[in-house]
């Protein structure tokens, strides 16, 4: 799911860059994934998902300590802690090495794919995402920046 | 109006096996729909199948979910099932979370909410999981019946295909707006009867379709929700002709005995005691249709599908070179909770498989203790819906009956029975000269003339094997204890074992 998270935000990084320049590629990885599974589950079940991703991803990056899920499942906090600056996404590879300090992001994006791989299979869970991503290619290791070759 | 004038109702496909059968041919196209019943009983996997039989990438199955189960647990379950396929997910079947709106807000928004995903998905099928508990808030702007007759006019306007489901209890039928609007109306029951669990389905209204009245057996496997309709789905099936074919046993003095045998499609009992031979006329029976190219299916109940062929092997009949080449086909049907009807699923199923022509059922105690015990109060009724639908296409079938052996009796079956066969041959035990000797009688035949004889018989490494002629030197052979003509008033004397030994 790390590699998952990685493509998603290399991916998000890459539209950043053209279209909302100020929201970093966490949040916006976040926010797709928010509105995609409170409509498809409910707010009530996306805001536990995240709660539990949060709290399995602060054990690894202490960094997030500042990171809360607000009601209605909105992420508030990232890039407040000390260690945790948004990512710098390199968009030449596309493989996501271990978690290094400043990693916190992608930590929690794979922390919550992962809830949903566990629950609904991995079958289930690239679907949902490639809905929500028409444009990434989510299971295509050759392709560049996360975007369909 | 001309037929032709009329409006088509197309079916749609239920997604259930068996079901279909039970709705008249599939579900009528754009109707309004209820699935109730009680937690557990399956309703939303019923509602899964038919999302999964029908939805499509340009018209998708909207699945509203409300309070209760989300649809990520709903989803983690239900795709064990073997209907689930996941690539549908989300581009043919779109779950979509009503719970905000619906605990936020009124029905009004509610429908609104709902009209908004229709219209941009345009879907075949709409459901909404659970109703119940979104018509729940007392404080609704728009009363229940107008949100309930909304909702159905604009979904059937939008040619959608609706369930709504909910947990209902049986005594909410009576004055509840939802049933009357819906045009169908599928009730799930679950009842425990002594250790047994058993699963009935009820169309209680089907509006514009020839559904099946009465209550299905269904039960919940891997595959979801299989139904057992209680026409065994042989409902518009045409009748076979009466037949004035013989089939043999291949006993030479039996088949004499019957008029040349038993007619084609008619049900036979065969009634005796413990070790009279039962089963062995009925494996002589489907051996012998085998070699006549007659496929034949034996129901068994008491013993495994290879001791049966073993024991077969024993009395020189090859039962297993026909079971490779699809000529015969034993079934083992699972002991306790069956219902009739299901077992009627698995012997229609190989019937229609290798295109049987003769069935032994081995024996009916062993079928009735099969069955969960709430069934077992029904077993005539349901041994008639059975006979006479398997008979009515052309199957002939033998059943044993185990009955008690009296000397002052002679029943043919504990069941009473007789009525629903067409021929009956009874062996019993009778003492005649200090031996407990065999002797057979055909009772009844439907289809003609028979022989009144009543003949010794014994069971050897051949199978039955008739004696002599009749026996007509004894009086009272039926009794069991008969007295000799030529000794009139003397009953059978017992005498010393001389210690030899018959083969038998």
């Amino acid at each position: 799911m790390r590699e998952l998270a990685h493509r998603l935000l290399t991916y998000e990084a890459g539209a950043g860059q053209s279209t909302e320049p100020m929201e970093s590629p966490t949040l916006r990885v976040y926010e797709k994934l928010r509105q995609s599974l409170s409509a498809f589950a409910g707010v009530a079940a996306f805001e536990a998902l995240a709660f539990r991703a949060l709290t399995q991803a602060k054990s690894e990056a202490p960094g997030l300590w500042a990171v809360k899920v607000a009601a209605g499942g909105a992420l508030q906090g990232l890039g407040q802690g000390v260690d945790e600056r948004e990512p710098q996404i390199d968009k030449d590879k596309d493989m996501a090495g271990e978690f290094q300090p400043g990693e916190g992001g992608i930590i929690l994006i794979a922390r919550l794919l992962g809830l949903l791989g566990l629950f609904l299979g991995e079958a289930l869970t690239l679907n949902l995402l490639r809905n929500a991503w028409p444009g990434a290619a989510l299971d295509d290791h050759n392709s560049g920046n996360g975007r369909k070759a | 109006m001309s037929i032709e004038d009329k409006v088509k109702i197309n079916k749609l496909p239920t997604g259930v096996p068996g079901l279909d059968e039970i709705v008249g041919g599939g579900l009528p196209e754009f109707s309004f729909n209820i699935i109730a019943g009680a937690p557990g009983s399956g309703k939303t996997t019923l509602a899964h199948q038919f999302v999964f039989a029908n939805a499509t990438p340009e018209r998708p199955a909207l699945y509203f979910t409300v309070l209760g189960e989300s649809a990520i647990k709903m989803l983690r379950y239900q795709q064990q099932y073997t209907f689930f396929d996941p690539a549908k997910l989300p581009g043919s079947i779109r779950f979509i979370n009503l719970s905000e709106v619906v605990l936020e807000k009124d029905l009004g928004a509610v429908l609104a909410e709902i009209t908004k995903e229709v219209e941009k998905a345009n879907p075949a099928v709409v459901v909404v999981d659970s109703f119940r508990t979104m018509v729940r808030k007392p404080e609704s702007d728009m009363d229940l019946q107008s949100f309930i007759q909304r909702l159905a006019l604009f979904l059937a306007s939008w040619q959608a295909t609706t369930f709504l489901i909910g947990e209902y209890a049986e005594e909410e039928l009576r004055d509840n707006p939802i049933f009357t609007v819906a045009d169908g109306l599928f009730w799930l029951r679950q009842t425990a009867e002594r250790n047994s669990i058993v699963r009935k389905l009820q169309i209680i209204k089907l509006r514009g379709q020839d559904s099946v009245p009465g209550l299905h057996t269904f039960r919940i496997t891997d595959a979801g929700v299989q139904a057992f309709s209680r026409t065994f789905g042989l409902k518009g099936h045409l009748k076979n002709p009466p037949s004035h074919r013989r089939l043999c046993f291949g006993i030479a003095e039996l088949d004499k005995m019957l008029g040349g045998g038993v007619r084609e499609g008619d049900s036979v009992l065969i009634a005796g005691s413990s070790g009279t031979g039962k089963s062995v006329l009925a494996t002589q029976f489907i051996a012998e249709g085998i070699r006549q190219g007659e496929p034949g299916i034996v129901a068994v109940f008491e013993e495994r599908p290879q001791a049966y062929a073993e024991r077969a092997t024993s009395l020189g009949l090859d039962l297993e070179t026909p079971q490779k080449d699809g000529k015969l086909q034993i079934l083992y049907l699972r002991p306790l909770d069956l219902s009739v009807d299901e077992t009627m699923h698995s012997i229609l199923d190989a019937v229609q498989k290798i295109g049987a022509k003769r069935l032994v059922i081995d024996s009916l105690a062993g079928f009735e203790m099969a069955l969960s015990p709430g069934f077992r109060a029904d077993f005539r009724e349901s041994l008639y819906r059975m006979i006479f639908a398997l008979t009515g296409i052309g199957v002939t079938i033998l059943s044993t009956v185990e009955v008690d052996e009296s000397f002052t009796e002679f029943p043919f079956s504990t069941y009473s029975i007789s009525f629903l066969t067409d021929d009956i041959i009874r062996l019993r035990y009778v003492s005649i000269d200090g031996q407990l000797r065999k002797i057979m009688v055909v009772i009844k035949m439907r289809g003609g003339n028979h022989a009144k004889d009543i003949r010794e018989y014994e069971i050897t490494d051949q199978g039955v094997v008739i004696l002599g002629k009749r026996l007509d030197n004894y009086q009272g052979l039926i009794s069991g204890i008969p007295v000799h003509s030529d000794r009139p008033g003397t009953r059978e004397e017992p005498s010393m074992d001389t210690g030899i030994e018959h083969k038998t």
